[in-house]
């Protein structure tokens, strides 16, 4: 890789211009980028997440038989939500011990829509008696629309970091023409050539994994994005709706009767779809008008085993119980599409598979933090004055930490907040969502007013104490120590004491390592002394 | 004034061509994403297309900005490949 | 199981790609393998991670096996980078190549 400058003096190489281009598109938004990756890259667990944080709710031996758990809920949803023009469950899997429903509210303002939701209890079929918390769908939400800010401005900003991202994958590939010769090369105690050779090998080993991921991520939201090509194509509801069709299994709903009938057996549509699909691959259940003489009821498949996000569904007459249509392809591009968005949520995989997405994510979110880290090391060197560095490069430096350091004090510091605040607090979950928002102001603060280095190695080690003494707090607060937690095989809370631990032990030996850096002893100033040696260590990836 | 001159000359290009990769990059994008509604295909199908190609159009904007020797250079292969892109848009606006 | 044999395969695959270039052999085995061994184990490298995606590609469909496939790939290829680096940090430090980093 050729050294990027910073300006851009008109005739130059395209290489340069290339390195330039990914220097600033990865720095610019980098810090989000970064805040992006490692949530996202967390949101692969957030079922199993969600479970940990609602430790009253008991963990399922085995799947319960959908079909009956489906007509509970819509049994209690018939009162829950009663006179609803639509609701939706999500029945309980292998990864989901709570059925999450959501239902239009009634309003009298027609052009207002009110959401209500809740988590059932598939044995009992009431409201989860369980702590008010996001759960992992915090982390999963803040990863494409951050918080504290309208929902619309938030996906934009993440659009934007990923195209950015994009760009900065496209020219990275360009920059470095020894892709193949570097391959697998480190170079120990170069300074900056180490940082650049852990930089390349995270990116370039995981470069199907990073491209795909940073382009479906914008598929995700590209109707946001652009749409300007519906705009021009669709002028009427109708046609809207065409497409809206091959998009999701969410029916529309037609005009109410207003004569009242009782919805059909739910059960008995369920079974139709566990024939058809697998006794636990039903995903959905979705109605219309429940109640209604006018009626349907979707039943969508599951998303284990296909990798396609593409509505897959049945339809039911609602008050006869009658199957009407057998939904199982859409067009070409809509498949495409389909596809791509599954590939984005890996929500397909089997436990290995999640496994895989989880370490070439996590690989992903380290070629972030060491480009970040990266441009401190590269322009240290070129500074006039090393002990008085110019604004930019300050704020880069201390940006950094919070946003790599202090976003992992932060997260776990969320965790926390989950075991320790009050049950009776009012909102509750809210309240978890801004101590994991204190704490990493907090950290900022801290690494504003602390020296850079001291700053990397204090809240390296606070997240590894945090991390490290999670399942201590768990154990303190809950029923589901961790002796019982592996006696009952229960391997959700196992695995997530044992993770915790893992990644404490990953912040301490970047602590570690981060202390050792020679404070000035050494005349090459190329050596980085303050940033961690996040990949010297060979823990990431 | 002279400093400020100089400055002007070497960051205007600069500018711009952020503006380009940016602005025009966008719309080149939306621009592809309205012409593939002239393809013979269902509209649902050519609005996916549309959507699902403008990001490799948008991303392919910005490396080209950048990577050509001036500013006026990515300017007129913005508009070159806009030019035609128009057209099929306007055709079926 | 298909996951495991995947993930093997690609482990020894890259492994031997790493030892088809020159750089690898020479920090590792102290110079350069002549070109028929180079060759071989590049050969073999290749083979190696075919056979590792026909695995997967047969067991769980091209969709799921790819997708698996890219998953293996990279983290073998980085379990191998992290022993290459790791071997020669220990090798360096052993023969006293640049001091060892001072203990605090």
């Amino acid at each position: 890789m050729t050294a990027a400058d910073d300006d851009l003096p008109a005739p130059r190489g395209i290489r340069q211009s290339m390195a330039s281009l990914h220097t600033w598109a990865g720095l610019l938004l980098g810090w989000i980028l970064y805040a992006m990756f490692l949530t996202g890259t967390v949101s692969y667990f957030k079922d199993e997440l969600s479970q940990w944080m609602r430790p009253e709710l008991r963990r399922l031996a085995q799947i319960p038989d959908q079909a009956v758990v489906a007509q509970r809920i819509a049994d209690e949803l018939g009162k829950v939500a009663a006179g609803t023009s639509r609701w939706s469950m999500r029945l309980p899997d292998a990864r989901n011990n709570s059925v999450a429903a959501f239902w239009l509210t009634p309003t009298r303002d027609a052009g207002q829509r009110a959401f209500g939701d809740a988590y059932f209890d598939p044995a009992t079929g009431r409201k989860v008696a369980s702590r008010d918390t996001l759960g992992g769908d915090f982390f999963y939400r803040f990863h494409f629309q951050f918080h504290y800010m309208p929902v619309v401005w938030g996906r934009w900003l993440a659009g934007a970091a990923a195209m950015f991202m994009l760009v900065a994958i496209v020219s990275g590939v360009i920059t470095h023409k020894k892709i193949f010769v570097d391959f697998f090369t480190f170079r120990w105690r170069k300074g900056q050539r180490s940082w650049l050779d852990a930089h390349n090998a995270l990116s370039v080993f995981g470069l199907p994994f990073h491209f795909m991921i940073t382009y479906t991520g914008l598929v995700t939201l590209m109707a946001l994005y652009m749409p300007w090509g519906e705009r021009v194509a669709f002028k009427t509801p109708a046609e809207r709706q065409q497409l809206a069709a091959e998009l999701s299994g969410f029916i529309q709903p037609g005009r109410p009767s207003g004569q009242k009938v009782p919805l059909a057996s739910v059960a008995d549509m369920v079974r139709q779809a566990q024939e058809r699909w697998g006794q636990d691959n039903v995903g959905r259940v979705n109605a219309v008008h429940p109640g209604d003489a006018a009626a349907r009821v979707a039943v969508t498949r599951g998303e284990v085993g296909r990798v396609s996000l593409s509505p897959q569904y049945m339809e039911f007459d609602g008050t006869t119980g009658k199957l009407l249509t057998v939904r199982e392809s859409v067009g070409a591009a809509a498949e495409t599409r389909g596809v791509l968005y599954a590939l984005h949520l890996g929500r397909f995989s089997d436990l290995e598979t999640r496994w895989l997405y989880f370490l070439v994510s996590f690989m992903g979110t380290a070629m972030v933090g060491t480009g970040l880290v990266m441009w401190t090391v590269k322009r240290r060197q070129k500074l006039p004055d090393p002990d008085h560095p110019h604004f930019g490069f300050r704020l880069v430096e201390r940006l950094n930490i919070a946003s790599i350091a202090g976003l992992s004090v932060a997260m776990t510091a969320f965790l926390w907040a989950n075991r320790l605040l009050p049950h009776a607090l009012e909102n509750r979950a809210d309240w978890e969502i801004h101590a994991f928002f204190i704490v990493w102001l907090l950290t900022l603060l801290h690494a504003l007013l602390r020296p850079a280095k001291s700053a990397w190695i204090e809240q390296l080690w606070a997240a590894s104490a945090l991390l490290f003494l999670l399942p201590v707090l768990n154990t303190l607060t809950t029923q589901r120590p961790f002796w019982h937690s592996l006696s009952e095989a229960d391997w959700v809370f196992v695995g997530m004491d044992i993770m915790c631990w893992a990644l404490a032990l990953l912040h301490a030996v970047l602590a570690i390592r981060t202390a050792r850096q020679r404070a000035g002893g050494r005349s090459r100033r190329d050596i980085d002394r303050r940033a961690p040696n996040i990949i010297a260590s060979g823990e990431v990836g | 004034m002279n400093t400020l001159i100089h400055r002007a000359r070497s960051t205007g290009p600069l500018i711009s061509r952020i503006v380009a990769a940016l602005f025009g990059g966008y719309a080149l994008a939306a621009l592809g994403s309205v012409a593939v509604l002239a393809l013979p295909t269902s509209k649902p199908q050519a609005v996916l297309i549309g959507m699902l190609a403008s990001f490799a159009i948008y991303a392919g904007a910005v490396i080209w900005v950048f990577a050509v020797r001036s500013a006026l250079k990515a300017w007129a292969g913005l508009i070159i490949v806009g030019a035609p892109l128009s057209l099929a848009a306007w055709s079926v606006a | 199981m298909s996951h495991l044999l995947a993930f093997m395969l690609c482990l020894a695959g890259f492994a031997a790609l790493a030892f088809a270039m020159r750089r690898h052999q020479r920090d590792v085995l102290g110079g350069p393998l002549p070109p028929p061994k180079t060759y071989a184990l590049r050969v073999a490298g290749g083979a190696a991670l075919l056979s590792a995606l026909g695995i997967l590609v047969t067991q769980q469909g091209w969709s799921l096996g790819l997708v698996s496939f890219s998953g293996h790939a990279s983290i073998t290829a980085g379990i191998v980078y992290c022993a290459l680096a790791g071997y020669m940090r220990i090798r360096a430090g052993a023969l006293g190549v640049y001091p060892p980093e001072r203990k605090t």
